[in-house]
């Protein structure tokens, strides 16, 4: 069990630094506590180095005056008693000797004491023993150090040692003096003074800084945290509250309290909110007349048009009665009130997709067999005009959920544009579906288009060749409207042409609706062309 | 004799143009323009078949058309310059039995008529036929549940001997288009799902679970409760 358990916090530990990065680029606050954090610690830091050092300075400092101090007196008092002495006989300076080193010792808070006989001197029977303290053998009082108080005159020098103490070393210094035993020589005196005190006291002292400025560092977060709550609360509220506009409640304002740049803010988006809320009002009602007017159009023109439809009827039916001129005239009557009328069908068709009020009325329609009806339909138009229509449907055998009527029209356009363009070659049409969606082909072998024609060949009214004669009497409208009908299906309208090979169209549609398309399931650009390479 | 066909438009000349198509076509028309003494010229021409415009002075065509089924089952055809589902529907809704677009083909406007006023041929299978609990009685025009007559107008009484007639088939909407309302290429669905609401509502007892005419999902419609 131990196994999977340590698996799991090392995989914790892993994410947790992935969480950091994560809250860091999702949240201001966070990114302003730990920015402010980081920055304060600096501080805190370059500060407390600061005070530890000075500190510590001053402690050495006062301690070091303070044992100079008395070393000194030491020294002088001790220099009195060998003054006062009367040093004839080697006891006697041995007992004055003691009599100084008691004295030195009362005089001084520190018990570490070392006399030695100045070297160089003449031998005297008097002179005394070389003395010191455990703590002050063994290397602790340097040469050098003893060299600068042999020189010296009424001199105090002193060093920085390591005393030996509790089986450890503490810091300390040893003062040296030069003390003269009238008829007997000079001697050097060491007194060792511990600085335990003082390192005791500048560690409290540093331990404190390090709490303290623990501390601060996390009430200086805490006051990041406060602060930057009060001017992101506001920030996050007018970036949810735009969210919420965007998303189409047009409702929703700021609440505009006090006189800051926070409620300037509220304001000014609460005034953009009013201005698009207004304007998209506007937009509804101006839709609503359009649509209104559409409706208007459609009755006021359909009806004198079916009259005059009617009466041409009936004058095209009695065409046979008429002498040549009258016949042909309502032949061309007949002809383009016709034209009129799919001209008139065509313009509502797209005046109804402008003012938004198409509606989808689909229902599962078997895709291939819809092809496949369409193109027998267009096989008697494509034979007059001495095209072969053919179709091939590997895919599509199943119902998607499509308005048929929407999905027949554009294909009926599509044939109808290839047979029209397609100069006498063969059509193809293929169908095939995949996972998302299903997708109509329809590939002419005529004229093609030029890249710069490709781009317009969506747009109303647009003819690919002025001078070319309109033989299947299309409106202009039909690709238009194909487009159209096709976004409203959430599908794609594709083109490919090059010129003098030709054109493909290519209608792709989602199976669901809500499902977008992954990918088409025919491709654009015919095989038969990305064989030949580079001729295009 | 001549059929008779009221031409209920406030555009007077395309009523006197359809009057002049009807003419030649052998039909007697007679006409209103006014919503409101659309159902007044009704009673007294007694015609065998109303032309019914849509937008009308007065009161609105889908309220003439509730106004004349209320005392008549006589075919009525709407004429619609729009086109438009609501409008359509609450056409068809009202009792219309089919529907005219503007502009329309005057062939198709006699078509139309002549399928409209035609009573439907019967198979020699007998005058009488049973669907659920009811029972046709083909040569009478009439519909009977335990004995009591269910009053049809004539399309509905054609929809429903059609299905009774095939009960094992089941019937497509574009079926039905062709058989009932004489449509010989695709047209719209709607006609045929407005009318067989239209059709539960009188024969069903309980239209939400129909047992007489029930739906076939993704297919159509057939004679007989849901096996």
């Amino acid at each position: 069990m131990t196994i999977p358990w340590t698996t799991r916090v090392g995989r914790g530990a892993l994410r947790l630094p992935s969480r950091a990065v994560h809250l860091w680029r999702r949240s201001l606050q966070f990114r302003t506590v730990v920015t402010s954090m980081a920055l304060s610690g600096v501080a805190i830091i370059l500060v407390g180095i600061y005070m530890s050092l000075s500190i510590s300075n001053d402690l050495f400092n006062s301690r070091l005056t303070q044992v100079l101090g008395e070393s000194q007196r030491a020294s002088a008092a001790a220099q009195r008693i060998f003054d006062s002495a009367v040093t004839t006989d080697r006891a006697a300076v041995q007992s004055v000797m003691n009599a100084a080193r008691q004295s030195i010792r009362d005089s001084t808070s520190s018990a570490l004491v070392a006399v030695y006989r100045v070297p160089g001197q003449s031998i005297s029977p008097l002179a005394p023993q070389d003395f010191a303290s455990s703590e002050l053998t063994g290397g602790v009082i340097t040469p050098s150090l003893r060299s600068s108080v042999q020189k010296s005159n009424d001199q105090q020098y002193w060093q920085s040692v390591q005393l030996p103490a509790h089986d450890a070393l503490v810091p300390g210094v040893v003062v040296g003096s030069l003390l003269t035993i009238p008829g007997v020589g000079q001697y050097e005196l060491y007194i060792g003074y511990d600085f335990e005190q003082s390192e005791q006291t500048l560690r409290f002292i540093q331990q404190v800084l390090l709490v303290a400025g623990f501390g601060l560092l996390v009430m200086v977060g805490g006051v990041a945290w406060f602060v930057s709550r009060i001017i992101v609360s506001p920030v996050r509220l007018a970036a949810d509250t735009s969210e919420q506009l965007a998303a189409g409640n047009l409702e929703v304002r700021i609440p505009e309290k006090g006189e800051d740049v926070v409620a300037t803010l509220a304001r000014s988006f609460n005034h953009m909110a009013d201005s698009m809320q207004r304007q998209l009002t506007e937009l509804a009602d101006l839709s609503v007349m359009q649509q209104r007017f559409v409706s208007d159009v459609s009755h006021e023109l359909r009806t004198p048009l079916t009259t005059i439809k009617l009466a041409a009827d009936v004058l095209y039916n009695q065409r046979a009665e008429f002498d040549q001129t009258t016949r042909r005239t309502s032949e061309l009557l007949n002809a383009q009130v016709l034209r009129f009328e799919k001209l008139l069908g065509d313009l509502l068709e797209i005046s109804r997709y402008d003012a938004g009020s198409v509606e989808l009325e689909s229902e599962p329609t078997n895709v291939a067999g819809l092809v496949q009806d369409v193109v027998g339909t267009m096989t008697t138009l494509a034979e007059q005009h001495g095209c072969d229509l053919s179709l091939s449907a590997p895919g599509g055998h199943f119902e998607a959920d499509i308005d048929p009527r929407r999905i027949r029209r554009i294909l009926t356009n599509l044939i109808g544009n290839a047979i029209e363009h397609g100069e006498r070659k063969p059509i193809e049409v293929e169908v095939d579906s995949n996972a998302t969606a299903v997708a109509i082909s329809v590939r002419d072998h005529g004229v093609g288009m030029e890249p710069e024609q490709l781009e317009s060949v969506f747009s109303r009214f647009w003819r690919a060749d002025p001078s070319r004669q309109r033989t299947l009497g299309g409106t202009g409208l039909g690709l238009a409207i194909s487009l159209e009908d096709t976004r409203i299906h959430q599908g794609q309208l594709d083109v490919w042409a090059a010129p003098g090979q030709g054109a493909r169209f290519r209608l792709t549609i989602p199976r669901d609706r809500k499902v977008p398309i992954g990918s088409s399931p025919l491709p654009l650009e015919p095989r038969d062309v990305k064989a030949d390479g580079g001729e295009r | 004799m001549n059929a008779r066909i009221l031409v209920v438009d406030d555009d007077s000349a395309l009523a006197e143009m359809v009057g002049i198509v009807l003419g030649s076509e052998g039909f007697d028309a007679t006409y209103c323009a006014d919503g409101s003494e659309a159902l007044a010229a009704f009673t007294a021409a007694k015609p065998d078949l109303v032309l019914l415009d849509l937008m009308l002075p007065g009161i609105d065509g889908i309220e003439v058309c509730t106004q004349i089924r209320a005392v008549s089952g006589v075919p009525i055809i709407m004429l619609t310059a729009k086109g438009e589902t609501t409008d359509v529907v609450a056409g068809l809704e009202a009792g219309a039995d089919d529907y005219m677009v503007k502009p329309f083909n005057p062939s198709e406007l006699v078509a139309r008529i002549r399928t409209r006023l035609r009573t439907p041929v019967v198979a020699a299978s007998g005058s009488s036929l049973r669907i659920g609990d009811l029972s046709i009685d083909i040569e009478g025009h009439e519909v009977t549940r335990a004995g009591k007559a269910i009053n049809l107008t004539p399309l509905e009484f054609n929809l429903l001997t059609a299905l009774a007639l095939n009960p094992a088939q089941v019937f497509t909407r574009e079926m039905l288009l062709e058989q009932v309302w004489g449509y010989q290429y695709k047209a719209d669905t709607r006609l045929v799902n407005v009318h067989v609401q239209r059709l539960r509502s009188k024969v069903e007892i309980d239209p939400d679970n129909p047992t007489v005419v029930s739906t076939v999902r993704g297919i159509g419609y057939r004679a007989g409760a849901v096996i």
